[in-house]
């Protein structure tokens, strides 16, 4: 008997391939959406609330020829990522802190615990009385409310680092500062991970609201203006763009977990 | 190096939630020894080697290495733990993980790679090195551990049950290569394990432990047999009989 190997293997995706595939089922699922919501615009909705697709598109291109649209999407990631960073530096290295020193622990643990309930929003209008109208105060508020959930991850992830990894290191030989800093901190590793990637969400939320409250310019500022104008379909315009911009930020920072922390974060960059 | 224990009892919290997990321990383990310490589950045999190790320290009496005071974990004294997971550095490669200590030691290059090298032929992983622990199966994974712990030569290996929770062909293949690795390093082995005949195939001297609270060595048994053992010779079969007649007895304590 004569098996044909070459027709009795089917050949196999490669990750890459099965990516692609991935990604026409979103792509259609996204398509058919719009089509719909076009649909439903054009004859069976008030396109005065809804306007159709189209028109949305038709408002963009207006923006972008009257040259405000880059700035407004410019302004917003720059304070978004700003805050997030800079949030995230003071964060990280407190968190870690905070969850392996009782003392520092308790010192912080009160005002961690009282402040992270009290929302950036809720702080708004005192910080721009503290710090002005300015970048300062919208950037400062990002920090804010990115340091709480980044540090309170950071600092679970070095409590829950478990007992057996320090206990092992010591009996390799490890001093204590070593084990903190090869044991505990790559440990903590996928916590800072999942907080820093919850916390960019809330820095996108919290953007929104301060633009809309005090400044000229910013995302937040465009959907809240538009009202003014009458002009849902810049309203939407400004919608779509932070959806759309938090999807890739969020995207981004799974490329970096899988290409760069892979090793460190394992599943947990998988969705 | 020498291990000796004298009336040490150890008990959670310093003493003060009540009755000690063991009383009155007293135990000298000779240099170069492979000693089993024997016991039910919640005897209290983890906790001695614990107190060995330097995780816990006894609540009166005392733990020597050497003529020194047992005061906390040390390099002298590797560890190989029950776990498949927690103790290993998941984010370190399997060549990572057996060189962590070797590393954080400041053993030069050369001296880190021939003596992770040795220890990664002496469990047979030398073709994984590049491999993360969750890339290894539960078998890998523990001698994963033993070979870490090899690398930095301590005079003294614990080790906590460490096949327990591989499947019997594992279990028996890793521990007729643990015998080989005893043999061919020489140096004293203290293993903990609850199964009769793992016991048997392993140590030159089982201590059983009685049931706990107030634990302690309750029978000691010398196995005077070579290696590997003949699980058909009478002595073995001898022995297996009155250790498990003797282990039933402090089960049924437990139980009753």
């Amino acid at each position: 008997m004569v098996v044909d190997t070459t027709e009795s293997t089917p050949p196999k995706k490669t990750p890459f391939g099965r990516w692609i595939a991935g990604f026409w089922i979103s792509f259609l699922s996204v398509v058919f959406g719009l089509i719909v919501w076009e649909i439903a615009a054009r004859y069976f909705i008030d396109p005065f609330f809804l306007p159709p697709v189209s028109a949305i598109v038709a408002g963009a291109i207006e923006l972008i020829e009257r040259g405000l649209l880059f700035q407004h999407i410019a302004i917003s990631l720059f304070r978004i990522l700003t805050g997030f960073i800079l949030g995230s530096l003071v964060a990280i290295p407190l968190g870690l802190i905070i969850g392996s020193y009782m003392p520092v622990r308790q010192i912080f643990d009160p005002y961690i615990h009282f402040l992270r309930f009290i929302p950036a929003l809720a702080l708004t209008t005192l910080f721009l009385v503290w710090f002005g109208v300015g970048e300062v105060s919208k950037i400062l508020l990002v920090m804010y409310s990115t340091g709480f959930i980044v540090v309170i991850n950071t600092a679970t992830g070095v409590v829950t680092t478990h007992k057996n990894k320090k206990l092992a290191a010591e009996t390799l030989g490890a001093s204590a500062w070593q084990i903190f800093w090869f044991v505990t901190v790559p440990a903590a590793v996928p916590s800072m991970y999942v907080g820093m990637r919850l916390a960019l969400a809330g820095s996108f939320l919290v953007i929104v609201a301060v633009e809309m409250l005090a400044a000229e310019s910013g995302l937040g500022y465009l959907i809240w203006t538009s009202k003014l104008y009458f002009r849902i379909d810049w309203m939407f315009v400004g919608i779509f763009l932070l959806g759309f911009f938090g999807l890739l930020t969020d995207y981004a920072w799974k490329v970096i977990g899988r290409r760069w922390l892979r090793r460190y974060v394992r599943e947990t960059a998988n969705y | 190096m020498t291990i000796e224990m004298t009336r040490v009892s150890f008990a959670y919290d310093g003493g003060t939630s009540g009755v000690p997990v063991l009383a009155d321990v007293d135990l000298t383990v000779p240099d170069g020894e492979f000693l089993i310490l024997l016991g039910p589950s919640g005897c209290g045999k983890s906790t001695l080697l614990k107190l060995i190790a330097g995780f816990d320290k006894p609540t009166t009496g005392e733990v020597k290495v050497a003529g020194k005071t047992v005061t906390g974990p040390g390099k002298d004294r590797g560890m190989v733990f029950q776990d498949l997971d927690s103790a290993l550095f998941q984010w370190l490669t399997v060549r990572g993980n057996v060189e962590f200590g070797l590393r954080m030691n400041k053993v030069s290059d050369a001296d880190r790679k021939r003596q992770a090298d040795e220890a990664l032929r002496m469990v047979n992983l030398s073709g994984h090195v590049d491999k993360l622990p969750d890339e290894l199966s539960g078998g890998m994974k523990q001698r994963v551990q033993i070979a870490r712990m090899l690398a930095m030569r301590p005079e003294i290996m614990l080790m906590d049950e460490p096949f327990a929770a591989l499947d019997a062909q594992t279990r028996q293949m890793l521990q007729t290569q643990l015998v080989t690795i005893w043999s061919e390093v020489k140096r004293t082995a203290i293993y903990v394990t609850h199964d009769i005949r793992e016991a048997l195939n392993l140590g030159q001297r089982i201590l059983l432990m009685s049931a706990g609270p107030r634990a302690g060595i309750k029978h000691e048994y010398e196995v005077p047999l070579s290696y590997p053992r003949d699980q058909t010779d009478p002595t073995y079969i001898d022995l297996l009989d009155r250790l498990s007649k003797d282990i039933e007895e402090e089960v049924t304590k437990v139980w009753s």
